[in-house]
């Protein structure tokens, strides 16, 4: 997967952008901690094969949280604004898109690919290709192939027959032996440095903007 | 470049939260158009060699621009309040945030790079490398590189520097390549190139839309 850092910088630039009123300190931070959730499913690799970028890189599990928010804030008594109020509400909203397109999202869009689907399909898809305009070859587009009446460059196999290796599973399979080489991403490549510095700069850039706002 | 339209794409992703309460269509419409300004360096590649990504590229621009905007917006009597309001100085910011960290940051990580001080100095910089942290090799990070030169053993610091502008050309529709070949001439305008790039396009409209969608906050607080 795309280093959670970069997944966390993506859900912070997304707050930046959605939380309107909302936007302070706490509400960022449940940003950025619902933008690194989905990652936690390496965790879950341990006991379960190929759980990483499966288990909760699914879009069940978004549209499952929009639906029962969209259900109890169309009541009369809903318990989020009971509780929270308008603020609540926005937050929980924010946080449903942020897990959709930073948590899932970003990985779909790569070669480490997400089962996105998971469990009705085990098959991990990922969009990569490009889009050019050519004066020579007219539209190049290579993000989908149709082929025998199924998009053929998407998938990347099963949990069954690909492992996404992490620090936490670097190793096929459920167990890992205790000498293996572990790695931590931080950035793989000059885009991502340029998406967190972007995201740093926003923060302050957006509380000083809330300020003459007011 | 990316193309205009990833550079639009994550304007779109910013410049919502950043604009605040002048947030509306036209707005985004002129941080758009403001980003197309310094893509006119392409155009100048015709006449001044190797202008792309150097002309209106350069980081000295913003260093100079952002001075004179905040000595200009912080007088009692400013320029440039008195003639387009607070609506127009938060554009300006707005734009000049997004020329800095979106246009000229991107463009800084891709291909050839960017021409970071020119005129002061003329040389082309690009972003490039990756960090992690692992058990077998601790810390490791190769967008900076310190080393020696092989070849006269003198410390050497690689920050990703490239050629100048006599040498590198940046290839664009307006000046595929830097001389021209014979046949037909393959113009190539890139919409998208690989997955992030329209991940950070769908993410500019799923946050357009989803600005629409929300509703206002009550009046009450």
């Amino acid at each position: 997967m795309p280093p959670t850092l970069v997944t966390v910088a993506v859900g912070v630039l997304l707050g930046v952008a959605l939380l309107g009123p909302a936007f302070d300190r706490r509400s960022l931070a449940v940003v950025a901690l619902v933008a690194a959730l989905p990652d936690l499913d390496a965790l879950l690799s341990l006991w379960i094969r190929g759980a990483t970028n499966a288990a909760l890189h699914t879009v069940f599990i978004p549209a499952a949280a929009a639906a029962v928010l969209y259900w109890d804030t169309r009541r009369e008594r809903s318990w989020l604004r009971a509780r929270y109020g308008w603020y609540g509400v926005r937050v929980a909203w924010v946080a449903v898109a942020v897990y959709a397109v930073a948590g899932i999202g970003l990985d779909l869009f790569n070669v480490s690919s997400a089962a996105v689907v998971y469990p009705a399909s085990d098959r991990y898809f990922s969009i990569v290709g490009k889009l050019v305009l050519s004066t020579q070859d007219g539209v190049v587009q290579s993000y989908v192939a149709f082929g025998d009446g199924w998009l053929e460059h998407l998938t990347r196999g099963t949990t069954d027959t690909r492992h996404v290796e992490t620090w936490v599973n670097p190793t096929p399979g459920t167990s890992n032996p205790p000498d293996a080489a572990r790695t931590i991403r931080l950035f793989d490549a000059g885009w991502q440095v340029v998406v967190v510095a972007t995201a740093v700069a926003a923060v302050p850039a957006r509380a000083v903007v809330a300020r003459r706002d007011r | 470049m990316p193309s205009p339209v990833v550079h639009a794409g994550v304007a779109f992703l910013v410049g919502v939260g950043l604009l605040g309460t002048y947030y509306d269509r036209r707005a985004l419409l002129v941080i758009v158009g403001l980003l197309l300004v310094p893509e006119i360096d392409t155009l100048a590649g015709l006449v001044l060699e190797g202008a792309h990504r150097s002309l209106l590229h350069t980081l000295l621009l913003p260093i100079s621009l952002a001075p004179l905007l905040y000595w200009d917006t912080v007088r009692e009597e400013s320029w440039l309040r008195d003639r387009v309001g607070g609506y127009g100085v938060r554009l300006a910011w707005v734009g000049l945030f997004v020329h800095v960290f979106v246009q000229i940051g991107l463009d800084w990580s891709h291909l050839d790079g960017v021409n970071l001080f020119y005129p002061l100095l003329d040389r082309f910089f690009k972003l490039d490398g990756e960090a992690y942290l692992s058990t077998a090799d601790g810390f490791v990070q190769t967008f900076v590189e310190i080393g020696t030169n092989p070849e006269t053993g003198s410390p050497r610091v690689d920050v990703g520097q490239g050629g100048t502008t006599e040498t590198t050309h940046v290839a664009n529709p307006a000046q595929p390549s830097k001389e021209p070949e014979p046949g037909p001439v393959d113009r190539r305008a890139p919409i998208a190139v690989r997955g992030w790039q329209l991940f950070l396009v769908v993410a500019g409209l799923v946050t357009v839309a989803a600005k629409h969608l929300q509703g206002a906050p009550p009046e009450a607080e």
